[in-house]
């Protein structure tokens, strides 16, 4: 029992660093967010198609793609114009292989909101 | 044995609704529903050319607290962290979204929609109804809106303004505030059809690392699992306060759920963190899960139930109560001996 544990815990700590914790979303809108749209990317070398990211993406934005000389075979990609930025998939991520990358597209203007004040805490 | 529920004059196949919300967003969205069995479909809450800031959504706008990566939608402890806004595009837009869904879809269509002056309500409603949608939920409880739009001031003069406007249903989504009872029986009052308890609550979380709210620094709607249990007490409430029928909503997750809501009064459920965590399968799951405990227990209609856990409701008054101190008697006595 107590073996089995320590084999266990052994090979925990030879894996990847990456892939034995399990890092959630910074929870941070990314810097160049007053300039551009962030949509999310998948870093191809991280993915470990674990197959979670498809099905908590509501807008059908993730799919899973045969890469031969991957190291999983697959991975997962990110269909920039089903992505509307709102970080479900890095819930999702287990080993953190998601990133925000502007959506340079022509005409995306940022908005606020303009007169009323939002800042009433008394709600 | 059928499903079948009527509400707020809408023959529904099924008391689970689809709530407003990312949900009901798009046309394609209402096929989901349709084929899932869904009751009806309320859309994604269009807000007036005031609140124009509010068609664009922050990005990222969800974050799932207390969520494990390993059993992920099977868990029944998480929070969903939502900064989403209203419906994005514009008015024009939105009465033509009701149009093209109630071309396409036989699933009764409920609009929502949110304003700030009684005129812009009204004028909104009558433009819903126009479309062609089969009724009207008035959103007067986003977690988005700070407490600036009060109860009694602003909203009793839009629900009866619309009301007077409207020839369609109407109904009332109110916030889980502290008057939920109070301002149920206002609604009534002021004609809604029907009432939909409730919103979602405001919360916020703290980034301890970086020393700062999470996401952008503000409040946002939360709701999982767990909300269940304060919706459930002011359906509850409501129920036995007020005669129109009631929309639950909040944290259901299965069959079981719905039929607590049931039991405590409620006509219809709405749903959709599940739907979000879950995929549109939930949808007939959670009607295959009511079906077979209404096949157990030998129950031919929802209305057999509803209502049934009421009537074993008491009062504090009548809780039979017995001496919390234990037989030696009160415990303030200092045991020297066992203390060394």
């Amino acid at each position: 029992m107590e073996r089995g544990k320590e084999r266990v815990v052994r090979r925990l700590r030879a894996m990847d660093n990456e892939q034995a914790k399990y890092p959630g979303l910074p929870p941070l809108p990314p810097p160049f967010v007053k300039d551009f749209p962030p949509v999310a990317v998948v870093v191809e070398e991280k993915c470990i198609a674990c197959d979670r990211c498809p099905p908590l993406c509501f807008f059908d934005a993730i799919v899973m793609e045969l890469r031969p000389a991957h190291k999983y075979k697959r991975t997962a990609v990110v269909i920039t114009e089903n992505c509307t930025g709102c970080g479900l998939c890095f819930e999702a991520c287990p080993v953190d292989a998601f990133v925000w990358v502007p959506d340079k597209k022509p005409g995306a203007r940022p908005s606020k909101a303009t007169g009323e004040s939002e800042r009433d805490l008394s709600a | 044995m059928s499903l079948t529920t009527t509400f707020v004059g809408l023959t529904l196949q099924s008391p689970v609704i689809v709530a407003s919300g990312p949900a009901s967003h798009d046309v394609n969205q209402i096929r989901l529903a349709q084929e899932q069995k869904a009751g009806a479909v309320v859309l994604k809450t269009a807000c007036s050319d005031k609140y124009i800031h509010m068609r664009s959504w922050p990005r990222p706008r969800y974050k799932l607290l207390d969520w494990d990566k390993q059993i992920a939608g099977r868990s029944k402890a998480f929070s969903l962290y939502a900064y989403e806004q209203g419906y994005s595009g514009t008015l024009e837009d939105y009465w033509q979204f009701i149009k093209v869904c109630k071309k396409h879809a036989s699933v009764p269509i409920i609009g929502s929609i949110f304003a700030d002056e009684a005129h812009e309500w009204k004028e909104m409603a009558v433009k819903v109804e126009q479309s062609g949608a089969d009724a009207i939920e008035l959103d007067i409880s986003s977690p988005h809106r700070p407490g600036s739009l009060g109860f009694e001031k602003t909203f009793v003069a839009a629900i009866k303004a619309v009301v007077s406007a409207v020839k369609f249903p109407v109904l009332v989504k109110l916030s889980p505030g502290p008057d939920v009872v109070q301002q149920s029986i206002s609604a009534q009052e002021c004609g809604a059809k029907a009432v939909t308890l409730c919103n979602r609550l405001r919360g916020v979380d703290v980034d301890i690392e970086n020393q700062r709210p999470i996401l952008h620094g503000y409040f946002g709607g939360i709701g999982g699992p767990w909300a269940k249990y304060y919706t459930f007490r002011h359906v509850a409430e409501a129920a036995q306060a007020v005669s129109i029928p009631i929309s639950g909503t909040g944290g259901t997750m299965s069959g079981e759920d719905v039929i607590k809501y049931i039991m405590l009064g409620a006509t219809t459920v709405q749903i959709l963190s599940v739907i979000m965590i879950n995929g549109w399968e939930s949808i007939g799951r959670i009607n295959g899960e009511i079906e077979q405990h209404m096949k157990q227990k030998g129950i031919s209609s929802l209305d057999q139930i509803r209502g049934k856990a009421l009537e074993s409701m008491t009062y504090p008054d009548e809780i039979i109560r017995w001496s919390g101190e234990s037989k030696k008697g009160p415990r303030n006595t200092w045991n020297e001996e066992k203390s060394e």
